[in-house]
């Protein structure tokens, strides 16, 4: 199997526009490479050309120049989708189905033999913390309970690469840091992920790599880290420093040739901070249900 | 091969789910019901043994139209459903073939005509059944040949409509996959019926015609859309004739459907196929 599980190049997608079939450039000369077992992040402002790069991925749409690749078969095959599990954004299931059913459904398509049929759709509904409520009807589900039957039927066959396409989009923080923990869970195993989102800062604590888009346009690419940091700044936290000694800090670093630009509290971020106070009161509550 | 054809069958049997928790399905059923059990309400035109020939005449004729119409509406909304809703979306992106998806929605409509085909037979050939038995008691010197009507070639005549049925839903989703609105692919299809309908027109026509250029064009036309006629056989089934159908006959009143149906479904593959969704 090929060290890359997403090989595109030279990708342009156009679409023709009314009946005079006026060329929209949607993806422009795309290039890029996603390595096996990474989690890859693709970034851009709404008609960056996301959603065509991934549709061009799974078969659903025809390139108009370039190509691409999923393990080293070209991903117009069928075959290669075969490594392959895809969350589609607001993901609309069978409402007529139950969750178990909606995920043996989607087994059964892609193969699943009948006798890891039952312990592979239990195995991933516990998987997304769906089982309590996997008998009932799709119809009656939340959005973020969607999220993560999609992600359940997305993983149901035990696919190399997942492609999520905003798994987070309407979710709440809870449901969202859940999410992150499958992803990160799936890393693990060896999973490649392609995550697809406008959560920044989600993103920024997932990804190994990512992608900026705009315009069809590939703009940035590479390590999180490195494209986050700033070559001639480094900061250093600091605990339990008194006023004079932070003086002579200061003074230690002028007379180094350095630029003190800026003193600040370190801040936890908002989402940090939610599920901490969440996730306290939860306990709380369990521990008194508990001693009852 | 196999777990191709596995895959149409679960295709197929989401498709029919679907299709029977429509009320769609289940109002249009209970009408055509209503509709063939209320042709005995209707005496006062036919007595004796015409009555029954007016209540079998009265059933082909519900099942044909009441068929048309669910083969057309139900294969255009499954198809479009998915297609609307987006589960095509995420169904396509696992490893399935375009013809496997679309075998697999005119297999699930196929199924239910079935369901629906069948539930009417039963319903006119106990309606039959009751009257026949009703008239022997009135008017014993009528059937002094004993019953009348061969209740097992109704199931028959209900198994040739439902080949037809298959055509009509195989030739909506030819439609379908070109189409980019469900109003415009039932509109199209009714067009498409009524042309299949009197195709025998135009056979007469190119009959009657002189070899040329405009002879060529009306029997291409005329071998473009099957011709429905050919299943319009209740009475020759149902009632004793001289000259009853051969059973090779029916074979390839058969054959004649299920080649339009794959021809049908083969070409809305090749439309299918290039559609970017």
């Amino acid at each position: 199997m090929s060290s890359l599980a997403i090989s595109i190049q030279n990708l342009t997608k156009d679409f023709s526009v009314g009946l005079r079939g006026l060329k929209l450039r949607a993806v422009d000369g795309l290039n890029l490479e996603v390595e096996a077992g990474q989690i890859y992040g693709l970034l851009g402002p709404n008609g960056s050309g996301k959603s065509t790069t991934i549709k061009i991925i799974l078969g659903l749409l025809h390139p108009s120049a370039g190509q691409c690749e999923l393990f080293g078969q070209p991903c117009a095959e069928v075959a290669a989708r075969r490594s392959l599990g895809f969350l589609p954004e607001a993901p609309y299931f069978y409402r007529y189905l139950s969750g178990r059913e909606l995920v043996r459904f989607y087994a059964r398509i892609c193969g699943v033999p009948r006798q890891q049929m039952r312990q592979q759709v239990d195995s991933v509904i516990e998987l997304v913390g769906m089982s309590e409520a996997a008998s009932r009807k799709v119809g009656t589900y939340s959005k973020g309970m969607l999220q993560r039957i999609g992600l359940a039927q997305a993983l149901v066959h035990d696919p190399d690469l997942v492609i999520l396409d905003e798994p987070t989009a309407g979710v709440d923080p809870l449901g969202a840091a859940d999410i992150a923990d499958i992803i990160r869970e799936l890393k693990r195993c060896g999973k490649t992920i392609l995550l697809s989102s406008h959560l920044l800062a989600q993103m920024e604590g997932l990804c190994d790599r990512v992608a900026i888009l705009h315009r069809g346009q590939l703009i940035r690419e590479g390590r999180v880290d490195d494209l986050l940091a700033q070559a001639d700044a480094q900061s250093f936290v600091v605990e339990g420093l008194d006023p004079a000694a932070q003086f002579k800090v200061e003074r230690t670093i002028a007379e180094a040739g350095g630029e003190l630009c800026r003193v600040e509290k370190t801040q936890r971020s908002l989402d940090a901070l939610f599920l901490e106070a969440v996730n306290e009161r939860a306990q709380a509550a369990a521990q008194e249900v508990s001693h009852d | 091969m196999i777990d191709s054809l596995q895959r149409m069958r679960w295709i197929a049997a989401n498709t029919f789910l679907e299709a029977v928790r429509q009320k769609f399905f289940n109002a249009l059923l209970l009408l055509s019901v209503a509709l063939v059990a209320s042709s005995v309400f209707f005496q006062q035109f036919d007595f004796g043994s015409s009555e029954l020939k007016f209540i079998s005449d009265f059933g082909f004729g519900a099942v044909f139209f009441f068929g048309a119409i669910l083969s057309i509406v139900l294969s255009t909304q499954l198809f479009f459903n998915e297609l609307d809703n987006r589960t095509a979306l995420t169904l396509l992106a696992k490893p399935i073939h375009k013809l496997e998806f679309l075998a697999g929605k005119f297999f699930g409509c196929y199924a239910l005509m079935f369901c629906f085909t069948f539930a009417l037979s039963l319903v006119l050939a106990g309606l039959l059944f009751w009257r026949e038995t009703v008239l022997m008691g009135q008017l014993a010197e009528g059937f002094d040949g004993g019953r009348l009507i061969r209740y097992g070639d109704v199931f028959v005549f209900g198994f040739i409509q439902w080949i037809k049925f298959g055509v009509i839903a195989a030739m909506t989703l030819f439609v379908g996959s070109f189409a980019q609105t469900n109003l415009f692919t039932i509109v199209v299809s009714f067009f498409g019926l009524v042309i299949c309908q009197l195709q025998y027109i135009a056979r007469d026509a190119y009959l009657g015609m002189e070899a040329g250029a405009g002879r060529w064009l009306v029997q291409g036309l005329s071998w473009l859309f099957p011709n429905f006629q050919l299943f319009n056989i209740g009475d020759q089934l149902v009632y004793p004739v001289e000259e009853s159908l051969a059973l090779v006959t029916l074979g390839l009143i058969v054959a004649y459907g299920l080649v339009y149906s794959v021809a049908f479904v083969l070409l809305a593959q090749l439309n299918f196929r290039s559609r970017e969704l």
